[in-house]
């Protein structure tokens, strides 16, 4: 038998045969790796790169000084370390990919334009742990060899994969900023031709004028060596002349040429405006009936031309640029080439535009921040939840209305403002892994206490100020810090340093033929995926579009104050439909989920078939079910529901505050005298999330909801009975005197809060007055001021009043009251050994679960056999046994766990039959209670 | 695309090969930095057909030329292949390079291996990226062996260049589409049972998730197998269906490494002979499916997957370094072995872990009324939860060890806190989260494993 003290010295023998090596042994060089490094570390991959995070560089290949950075984003040097970007900027320029003709092509007498397309490369350094999307493009510059100027942007990261796996969503948004930059470009060099063309004429004219004396001073028929020099360089100027108006007449038929590249994005209104612009200079040169003719007093003569097609405007924009420019005499040799100052690339481009490219590409490099796989789950998740709408609601985010963002194809839109419409994309990427669209409603105005945006600067000055997008750029900040030579660059900064917001707004305006039009203003997302930074949770809170906890079979519920308030509304719907509402719920929503074809994909006609109350178009199937199915269901129901099935009561005190300040707004209700006003402490969590809990959550929000979560898990053993209430539908109140504590604690609840609403309308987080019936209708979740007063007696006695139908957990005792649970389902979810360490991992586990929950919940509803009775014979009881028989044999869950699928299940069905109401704009006209007894629970 | 190429270089060799149906690829080059004459092109592959559609040479000549400019700066470790992938927007044309150093005649030169694809193919591409790539470096791996030898590598590259432009032609007729209705699957069957075995049902999806979706499905009728390779691509995300093959109804195509799912027919004799070293190098383990036959095996894995494929890469270069003969180029079919190492020819084993999610799914699925988008839209409820459960479990793990800092040592803690207890769920979330983090199931479970190995193959030394 051979022990381990044999193998050891066997393999100690094989160690010293290694060094005399074996001459046919493989070299290393030649084979791979047994264990890689990715084997021991999976997440070390990327942890040799010099630099900390990704960032895009935009480079130049200088005709001067060769590849050079120009610029970072984000300008932070701690991003790129010790990065030696000279080098990697030699690395990615170091190849003219676009290679093609510049200059005099042969035949030829004017010099050429080169119209060439981008080029998308993705290269690496393996070596320094650095790969890179390098787009190339080409800028005009009229100064430049050839009149181009080579440029790249890269977007540079440690994860060759991500650069690859996101290749298509790159290439379009670098599309966006290349064509941006090139159209500000084309607007510059047209403008730079113009004031090259007004010094020709004027040297021209000057020249004239000297030749014209001199050949009057000098003999008639003898011309000096003077003279004839000057007739030289008059014809040379003349021949520079006509080539500048060539040129002019080429840029302007730039958008002429065939595009070749299937995958460029362009701005029609944009290209528009510099072709408008472009040919308005043409037309001033090329109508020119004298070009030659310059004199002091010519301009007016030009103006009047150019205003033929101009208009007033064009009158007010010449006149405003014309003292900016004074035309100067050109020498006739010019500078060497190393003498002259190339320009900055802010000097090349339209002020208006590099603006909008530098804007744009913060915006890129900010949501493709952080982890692949976080991306990739965070994008998968959106394409998957687009496929579950029906019960997204539960605990979801708000996915917005993107449905044209099916194939998480990126919405194209136009970095300087102009309407998305104008946007064509000449071949759109058939898959993207697209990050979050674009959306309208990002405009919204972010939460201005919300300390989670580290980018808060740019994203506030976008959000705050329609106008502001362009103006609060700031690149040219940016730029200043640059460490590329030249006091070109710091006079070109310190000119613009005075330059206010609205200053720039005005010079931006003056030289624009057309300012943005602020109504299409279509800014990028601000938080669009700023959570994303450094932010390994992908995820996202609890949302809902709807809420509503009426008729949960098992329970009873109560009549509301609202049976005035039901009649009416059914009699604004149709008679049929407010029979169908007013007779049962469960059948109906039972009977309609099945019956309709293409429920969910089809949108529009199932919405159609849904609006009960107010839609005669139903199909026949439907309508021949839901005639079948209340009468076999109505005893059920009557069995069970004491109070209004009539969801829709939009009372007027039972609207709920859904404006910016979400909760913290003050709120009356006209019934019942409930004056309610909510504090209007803006501390909490809710009250920081204006757009919604669901909507635009940050990531600060998220992370403290977890990790709250994760506390209140831990600190309370009788946590789970917390979390059994709020997702069976019972009221829970937080009551305590400290309001941080008590909002805190209600922020981690809220997670667990099936359907809260788009703006989290059924959570209060801070409630310092009594609550009435009708309050407990609409909220889920309360945080209630404790105080030692006459209205804190009140208080109690509103608690002990309806402590029945509510379960109360007392932050300061540390105590719940509310019914015992005994089921399993939670176990896993409100473990308070867990060892789980973070909130972002525990709000992952949260999400999993809910997750589960919620398709269990869809399960059920939709079950049909579950809910229809199979015979005419059968009774209603045996449905209902059916039901229990399901959720406890097929599903395996016990009373307590039952209760949660059926009232999830009931947000279902009401979500499914009356989806347009929304989440905000309903609140459930009734609650529900049932009798058990309950306990008191202590730490 | 015809403006602006240098002339032709009288030395390239052409290779023109034969691909059955429309092949998407317009050539594959090798090209070296020749330290005199800066980039030359060697060889050209081209598919044979319609030359109008095809670049001519010259064109060729340039655009290879252009994948190795600049790679004079090039400081990569010996032995370090890298990828540099190209849109030329002005030529119309993709360019994926693979450039290595490697030994010319006495001389160290960089290299590149390229293929060129219109550039109208890059959605089609961009999914098969990695695939190809993958699969060049390890021919590439070969070939700097035959290049210090001082063989023509052009013979080594041929092993592959033809096989891809063969997958490529078969990908751009038969591959499953993006959008798969539920309808051409099992999962619309009324009924479970209908169209195949309940427990052949689910133990081939739980099997193929397990796999981290990675499957082949064989069988004697072309509609069984694609109806499965279809259900089964329910599960994956639409790039990976990008990779995925349905089976040719008339004849079989070959297995390809690296696609998801592929349907494979059987010859007329009732089998099908699958290629140990292909599948052996395919990224992830693999099922295999017998819808004939009704049977579900899979392969070890992911941690001894890898450590299988990476024992016998080594060994098969091995060979190639002891080959002392040209001509003697070792088929793909030979089977490689050492005195270290004997590769396990029983690859395929029997699925030895039950789950409980992709049981419920399967029971709960069919309760739903077929017809409607009821099945979709559990399956994609069934499908955002497995993702969710893959991302939570990443997370818990990357905190516990810190970012892999520490060694993961409380897998128990895990199954219980993630309700991952039962050994088929782990795995599946498991594989969900390799594909999101390669290695984890190294770093989890590789330990135990590789020294379990070395022991073993000490032991067998003797």
């Amino acid at each position: 038998m051979i022990g381990s003290p044999d193998v050891v010295a066997f393999t100690k023998e094989d160690e010293y045969g290694q060094t005399s090596p074996d001459p046919w042994a493989l070299p290393e060089e030649f084979s791979i790796p047994l264990h890689p490094l990715a084997d021991s570390n999976p997440w070390a991959k990327t942890s040799y790169a010099k630099f900390t995070k990704d960032f895009i560089l935009i480079s130049e290949f200088s005709e001067q000084v060769g590849p050079q950075p120009l610029l970072t984003i984000p300008d932070d040097p701690k991003v790129c370390g010790t990065f030696d970007l000279n080098y990697f900027s030699l690395r990615i320029m170091s190849v003219d990919y676009q290679a093609s003709f510049v200059g005099h092509p042969p035949g030829s007498g004017y010099p050429r334009l080169s119209f060439v397309e981008d080029s998308r490369v993705v290269l690496g350094d393996s070596k320094e742990g650095a790969f890179a999307y390098v787009h190339h493009l080409t800028l005009y510059d009229l100064e430049a060899r050839g009149f181009v100027r080579p440029f790249c942007m890269a977007y540079v990261s440690a994860d060759e994969r991500k650069i690859m796996l996101q290749f298509q969503e790159l290439s379009l948004r670098f599309s966006q900023a290349s064509e941006c930059l090139k159209a500000g470009n084309r607007r510059a060099f047209a403008k730079e031709l113009q004031r090259k063309l007004r010094d020709l004429e004027y040297t021209h004219s000057v020249l004239q004028r000297e030749e014209g004396l001199q050949r009057e001073a000098g003999p008639q028929c003898m011309y000096s060596a003077h003279a004839v020099e000057k007739a030289n360089e008059l014809a040379n100027v003349e021949k520079s002349i006509y080539e500048h108006r060539d040129l002019l007449r080429q840029i302007s038929s730039y958008h002429c040429r065939p595009r070749r590249d299937p995958h460029a994005v362009t701005c029609q209104k944009c290209m528009t405006e510099c072709l408008s612009e472009c040919e308005a200079l043409l037309d001033k040169y090329a109508k020119l009936a004298n070009p030659f003719s310059y004199t002091d007093k010519g301009g007016k003569g030009e103006e009047g031309q150019v205003n033929v097609e101009g208009g007033e405007e064009e009158v007010e924009e010449d006149v405003k640029r014309r003292p900016s420019y004074t035309p100067q005499l050109i020498k006739a040799k010019s500078a060497k080439c190393f003498d002259k100052r190339l320009k900055t690339l802010q000097e090349l481009c339209d002020q208006t535009f590099y603006g909008a490219t530098v804007e744009l590409l913060k915006e890129t490099e900010r949501s493709f921040r952080g982890d692949l796989c976080y991306l990739h789950t965070r994008r998968l998740d959106k394409t998957l939840r687009r496929r579950q709408r029906v019960t997204n609601f539960l605990f979801e985010e708000d996915l917005g209305d993107d449905d044209e963002d099916e194939g998480g194809t990126l919405r194209p839109f136009c970095a300087v403002n102009h309407a998305v419409d104008n946007y064509t994309l000449l071949n759109p990427p058939p898959i993207v892994l697209g990050p979050e669209p674009l959306e309208l409603d990002s405009l919204e105005p972010p939460d201005p206490l919300d300390p989670a945006s580290e980018t808060s600067h740019t994203q506030e000055s976008e959000l705050g100020l329609g106008e502001s997008h362009l103006e609060s750029s700031p690149s040219d900040q940016t730029l200043e810090t640059q460490e590329s030579s030249e006091e070109t660059k710091g006079s070109f900064s310190s000119d613009k340093s005075g330059m206010g917001p609205a200053q720039k707004h005005e010079s931006l305006a003056s030289v624009r033929s057309e300012p943005p039009d602020p109504d299409s203003d279509l800014t990028l997302d601000p938080d669009h995926n700023a959570d994303l930074e450094r932010e390994s949770s992908s995820e996202e809170t609890t949302a809902g579009e709807d809420e509503g906890d009426q008729t949960p079979v098992s329970l009873l519920e109560v009549v509301s104050e609202l049976e005035a308030s039901r009649e009416d509304d059914c009699e604004r719907g149709s008679d049929g439909a407010c029979e169908m509402e007013s007779d049962l719920l469960v059948p109906i929503d039972t009977a309609c989920c099945m019956a309709q074809e293409g429920f969910l994909y089809e949108a529009s006609a199932p919405e159609a078939d849904l609006h009960l109350g107010q839609s005669s178009h139903h199909q026949p199937s439907h309508t021949l079910v839901v005639n079948q199915e209340p009468q076999a269901l109505l005893p059920l129901q009557d069995d069970y529901t004491v109070g209004s099935p009539c969801s829709e009561s939009p009372a007027a005190g039972l609207e709920l505050p859904v404006g910016l300040l979400g909760d913290a707004v003050s709120h009356t209700s006209v019934e019942d005298g409930s004056d309610c006003t909510m504090s209007a402490s803006t501390g909490s969590d809710r009250a920081a999330s204006p757009l919604g809990y669901g909507g635009v959550v940050t990531l600060r929000q998220r992370k403290k909801a977890g990790q709250g979560a994760l506390r209140f898990v831990r600190q309370y053993p009788f946590a789970i009975q917390a979390l059994w209430c709020l997702l069976s539908g019972r009221t829970l109140v937080v009551l305590g005197a400290d309001e941080g504590r008590v909002r805190r604690l209600v922020a981690a609840l809220a997670l667990f809060v099936p359907g809260p609403g788009k703006c989290g309308e059924r959570v209060q987080a801070w409630l310092s007055c009594p609550f009435t019936l009708t309050d407990l209708q609409r909220w889920k979740l309360v945080g209630l001021q404790r105080v030692a007063s006459p209205v804190g007696s009140s208080m109690l006695y509103s608690l002990s009043r309806y402590s029945r139908y509510i379960s109360i957990l007392d932050a300061d005792q540390k105590t719940l009251r509310c019914p015992p649970y005994r089921g399993q389902l939670l176990a896993n979810v409100a473990d308070h050994r867990t060892y789980i360490r973070r909130g972002s991992t525990y709000f992952l586990h949260v999400q999993s679960t809910l997750c589960r929950m919620a398709a269990k919940a869809f399960l059920f509803t939709f079950t049909h056999h579950l809910h229809l009775p199979v015979s005419s014979a059968e009774g209603p009881e045996v449905v209902e046994g059916r039901r229990r028989c399901f959720l406890q044999e097929q599903l395996g869950l016990g009373e307590e766990d039952s209760q949660i699928l059926l009232y999830l299940s009931q947000l279902v069905t009401q979500q499914y039959l009356q989806p347009a109401t929304g989440g905000s704009a309903a609140a459930a006209p009734c609650f529900s209670f049932n009798y058990t007894t309950s306990v008191l629970y202590k730490i | 695309m015809s403006s602006g190429c240098p002339p032709q270089s009288p030395a390239v060799a052409k290779s023109e090969v034969a691909v059955e149906g429309e092949c998407p690829l317009l050539a594959a080059t090798f090209a070296y930095w020749d330290n005199i004459l800066g980039p030359r092109v060697r060889h050209i592959w081209a598919p044979k057909g319609d030359q109008s559609m095809f670049l001519s040479d010259g064109e060729v000549t340039f655009l290879a030329n252009h994948t190795l400019n600049g790679e004079i700066l090039r400081s990569a470790e010996c032995g370090a292949v890298d990828v540099k992938f190209f849109v030329l927007a002005e030529k119309g044309v993709i360019i994926v390079s693979l450039i290595f150093d490697g030994e010319l005649k006495g001389d160290k030169n960089t290299c590149a291996l390229s293929i060129i694809l219109p550039q109208t193919e890059l959605a089609f591409y961009l999914p098969l990226h990695t695939i190809c790539v993958e699969r060049l470096k390890h021919v590439i791996r070969k070939g700097r062996i035959w290049m210090q030898k001082g063989y023509n590598i052009i013979s080594v590259l041929s092993l592959e260049i033809v096989p891809i432009m063969e997958l490529l032609a078969s990908m751009k007729t038969h591959s499953v589409p993006e959008d798969i209705d539920i309808k051409d699957t099992v999962l619309n069957d009324d009924d479970i049972g209908d169209s195949c075995h309940e427990d052949f049902l689910h133990k081939a999806i739980s099997s193929h998730l397990q796999t981290c979706g990675c499957s082949i499905v064989v069988g004697s009728n072309p509609e069984k197998v694609n109806k499965i390779v279809r259900t089964l691509c329910l599960f994956l995300t639409s790039a990976e269906r990008k990779c995925s093959r349905l089976c040719k109804a008339d004849s079989s195509f070959k297995y390809d490494t690296g696609l998801f799912v592929q349907g494979l027919l059987k010859d007329s004799t009732g089998s099908f002979v699958l290629p140990f070293r292909q599948v052996l190098y395919s990224p992830y383990p693999t099922t295999h499916i017998d819808v004939d036959i009704n049977t579900v095996k899979q392969m070890p894995p992911c941690h001894e997957h890898t450590y299988n494929q990476r024992r016998y890469m080594r060994s098969e270069l091995s060979t190639l370094w002891k080959t002392d003969s040209e001509e003697d180029i070792p088929p793909d079919t030979v089977i490689h072995t050492d005195e270290t190492f004997t590769p396990d020819l029983n690859i395929f084993q029997d699925v030895m872990h039950k789950d409980t999610l992709v049981k419920s799914f399967i029971d709960e699925v069919f309760m739903l009324k077929p017809g409607l988008s009821l099945r979709s839209t559990y399956l994609a409820q069934f499908l955002l939860l497995l993702h969710r459960k893959a991302l939570t479990l990443l997370k818990y793990i990357e905190d516990e060890t810190q970012k892999g800092q520490k060694p993961f040592r409380s897998l128990r803690n895990l199954k219980s806190d993630l309700d991952l207890t039962v050994e088929g769920d782990l795995n599946i979330v498991m594989a969900f989260a390799e594909k999101l983090r390669a290695g984890l199931h190294s770093f989890v479970f590789g330990k135990p494993f590789y020294t379990s190995m070395q022991e073993r193959d000490v032991l067998m030394s003797f």
